[in-house]
């Protein structure tokens, strides 16, 4: 997967944070998210993660399944 | 006389026609049964097969369900574990933020790309020789270490 990088800007670090992607040659323009945004994004990422491993995981106990039942058929 | 005579003839021939009928009739039914017999034992035994292998497929099902029931389970408790680092005890993560941003931005930065890996594997993607070697929370990736780090039992 590709790499992000997250930022955190406060009140106080605002104008560093902007000042130094100018000067990294990054147009000084972020997305935002609150801390309960960033919460619930982390937690939205596990969910799919977790449906993901777990649909895996049913399909390769199917295939596993029918493949040895195919085994002992043949 | 010779009426008598030739009606009892008559009916020993008829009593030992019928007897050697129903001889053969015996025979042709026993033939019969002995038939159904070796049907019936081949049925028996195709039925012994057939319920030793539903037994092994229930076994199978069962072992895959506990399977996939403990998959479950450490899912929801790497899920837990991600809850636990954003509240426990109350903790406020956008305050900590304010407070040690760069500390919590390395932190998230870091988290974010074990994160990513962990949907890598999640896709199929083959585990490394230091995720499946990893035993310490040091060496884990904490995002996901139920389908990160197969060796790693967490104390």
């Amino acid at each position: 997967m590709e790499k992000i990088q997250w930022h955190i800007i406060t009140s106080e670090n605002a104008e560093e944070v902007f000042k130094k992607l100018e000067a990294d040659g990054i147009d000084p323009v972020l997305w935002g998210l609150t801390d309960k945004d960033f919460e619930m994004l982390a937690k939205n990422f596990a969910q799919i993660r977790n449906k993901m491993v777990e649909t895996n995981a049913i399909l390769d106990k199917y295939k596993e399944y029918y493949e040895s039942t195919d085994d002992t058929e043949n | 006389m010779l009426g008598f005579r030739l009606f009892f003839i008559g009916i020993i021939v008829t009593a030992l026609a019928g007897g050697g009928y129903y001889v053969m009739k015996l025979q042709k039914d026993n033939a019969i049964l002995k038939a159904n017999a070796i049907k019936m034992e081949s049925a028996i035994s195709e039925q012994k097969v057939l319920i030793e292998n539903q037994k092994k497929d229930f076994e199978a099902i069962l072992t895959a369900n506990k399977e996939l029931n403990d998959l479950m389970g450490k899912l929801k408790t790497d899920f837990a574990e991600l809850d636990k680092r954003f509240n426990k005890k109350n903790r406020d993560i956008g305050l900590l933020a304010i407070e040690k941003t760069k500390v919590i931005e390395r932190i998230t930065n870091n988290a974010g790309d074990k994160a990513a890996r962990c949907i890598e594997i999640a896709s199929g993607s083959p585990l490394t020789e230091k995720e499946i070697n990893a035993t310490k929370k040091s060496e884990i990736n904490a995002e996901c270490p139920s389908i990160a780090n197969p060796n790693y039992i967490p104390y």
